[in-house]
């Protein structure tokens, strides 16, 4: 469904990928593990079209999304969800949902989104006139991860969901992953919780300064000697 | 952005938290007891006259907030849209007046007026557009580097160019009309009140709460108010950010153009007819927070009513020293508006 081929991207002069290849087929549940500033960050940022790549090629479904902006990229399918979110704070819980739903012009449709992540985060039909710049951070990450449902995605973005939040939240939110994964939606997950996340992924890329160094089934690459030793500390 | 204030931090917050409440109270307080002296000492008249005139400032404010909060422009080239509008609306009005005079016909006479304000609008709203492409869009994709001080030179610019332009092609003649409905004046609350001015306050109220409709439950709306409060997040859910910069800069330009169409009949159309509307729309904006839209309709009546308490009772000639002085205090007390303003990005920038 996603393939990355030989992707090189940076910002000004700092090149931060080097010919960085992975691939994502239909409905699996893929994790791109590393050290901060390997560059995890950068490749979804790149995906996502919110950086435009120095060279190589993104494929999604086939087509080229290479220099796509990040718009456009959204409407053909793919939700990129940030590590800082990016939610609206001044707006409510419901506002943001249906900005999810900006590209959206059927309110049938809409309404089945809106009934679709109610019904996978109960919390959120409850906030859902609140500011979400007054939610805690649980569920502002529920949120992000509802906004960006909202648009039906193909292909979700994941960054760093577990960041900031306290074992037993972030727990859930791998939950609902996996929830999400069950209900047919592909997802490419960034993750410094190397322990959880290979427990839950099919297969997963080790990133490492900006190559990666790394790549195979979850179940196979816990046992490798390189992933126990760095990530896993065993 | 999340913080976690403690210790000497969280104090100095907390105390800013309640200067800028307790500035807040004294300009509304201020402007009120200025309202109820005006209604008491020198009769309804005054008051009534300055609430026609505070929808005005409201509605170039209002435009003036937009652009500030969505695009992060200093828009000092506000003023001469209201110039555009007050010279489309003469140029459109004053043929059809004359027409009519050898032609009356009702019906056409009651809606010219509205024909011209209509026109003035429209040509307001491409005007934007048209300045947004054509100056802001290359800006913003070849540096976001010092935006905000570079689009406050070339707004300057701006007003410079399209005031001397008017000049060149049009010469400095004051064009005005005396009124644009041939009514009597409307008694209310035993005062006469123009119906021009009538129509001019309507106008405002009605454009600023269709505004509001707007931003508040329509996609579109939602969209721009995404965009002012987060440009990354705007694009993931796929918000075209041109699309959005445009429609507001057109929206905003539209505004003014609108507010100097309907105010013809009091500031005649000439070459820099836009200043002071400008003026009185920075100290609008500047006084309630940057970028904050709410604020600043609340702010179009507070700066007239102080604007028009002043012409009452300390001099004409003090009209523009006083909102100034207040709004200088304000800023030394508050300084980021008496309702706060978050505006993203003007620091990152």
């Amino acid at each position: 469904m996603l393939e990355v081929k030989d992707l090189n991207a940076g910002y000004d002069f700092l090149q931060v990928l080097w010919d960085v290849s992975l691939h994502v087929s239909e409905g699996e549940f893929v994790a791109l593990i590393g050290p901060n500033g390997a560059g995890k960050t950068t490749t979804l940022r790149t995906i996502a079209g919110l950086l435009s790549p120095m060279s190589g090629e993104i494929l999604f479904k086939g087509k080229p999304i290479t220099h796509l902006p990040a718009h456009k990229v959204s409407r053909i399918g793919i939700s990129y969800i940030s590590e800082s979110l990016n939610l609206f704070p001044k707006m409510t819980v419901r506002e943001n949902l249906l900005l999810g739903a900006y590209a959206v012009r059927d309110r049938k449709r809409i309404s089945e989104s809106l009934d679709f992540v109610f019904d996978l985060f109960p919390r959120l039909a409850e906030r859902s006139s609140q500011l979400a710049g007054t939610l805690s951070g649980g569920e502002r990450k529920m949120l992000a991860i509802a906004r960006g449902m909202m648009s039906n995605p193909e292909l979700l973005l994941v960054d760093e969901p577990s960041l900031g939040l306290a074992p037993k939240l972030a727990q859930r939110v791998f939950d609902a992953l996996q929830e999400l994964r069950r209900r047919g939606v592909t997802i490419l997950l960034v993750e410094q919780n190397v322990n959880i996340t290979l427990e839950i992924t099919d297969r997963a890329y080790v990133l490492e300064q900006g190559r990666i160094v790394l790549e195979g089934k979850s179940s196979e690459l816990s046992q490798n000697e390189h992933v126990k030793h760095v990530y896993l500390g065993i | 952005m999340e913080r976690t204030l403690t210790g000497p931090s969280m104090r100095s917050a907390i105390w800013a938290k309640i200067g800028q409440n307790l500035v807040a109270s004294i300009v509304i307080g201020g402007s009120v007891a200025a309202g109820i002296a005006l209604a008491v000492l020198a009769g309804p008249a005054q008051l009534i006259n300055s609430i026609v005139t505070g929808g005005m400032w409201a509605l170039m404010s209002v435009g003036l907030a937009l652009v500030f909060g969505v695009m992060n422009i200093p828009h000092f080239a506000h003023g001469e849209s209201f110039m555009v509008g007050a010279y489309v609306a003469y140029f459109v009005f004053t043929p059809l007046h004359k027409y009519l005079k050898t032609n009356p016909n009702a019906f056409l006479s009651t809606m010219a007026p509205f024909i011209a304000i209509l026109a003035a609008t429209l040509v307001g709203f491409v005007l934007g557009v048209i300045i947004e492409k054509l100056i802001f869009y290359p800006l913003r994709r070849r540096t976001r580097a010092q935006w905000v001080m570079n689009t406050f030179l070339i707004t300057v610019g701006i007003s410079f160019i399209m005031t001397n332009g008017a000049t060149l092609v049009l010469g400095p003649n004051f064009r005005g009309i005396p009124r644009y409905w041939d009514v009597d004046p409307i008694k209310f609350l035993g005062v006469r009140i123009a119906f021009d001015r009538i129509v001019a306050f309507a106008i405002a109220i009605v454009t600023i709460a269709a505004f509001w409709f707007f931003l508040h439950s329509t996609q579109t709306g939602r969209a721009i108010r995404a965009v002012a409060q987060d440009e990354d997040g705007a694009q993931m859910v796929g918000i075209d950010l041109n699309f959005i910069h445009s429609l507001t800069f057109g929206l905003a330009t539209a505004m003014a153009a609108l507010a100097g169409a309907s105010l013809l009949f009091m500031f005649q159309a000439y070459p820099t007819v836009g200043l002071k509307p400008l003026y009185f729309a920075w100290y609008v904006v500047m006084l309630v927070g940057l970028g904050n839209i709410g604020g600043a309709i609340i702010g179009g009546f507070i700066v007239a009513l102080l604007q028009t308490a002043t012409q009452q009772f300390i001099g004409i000639a003090w009209e523009d020293v006083i909102p100034t002085i207040v709004m200088i205090l304000v800023l030394l007390l508050a300084p980021s508006g008496i309702f706060g303003s978050e505006v993203k990005g003007v620091h990152e920038q």
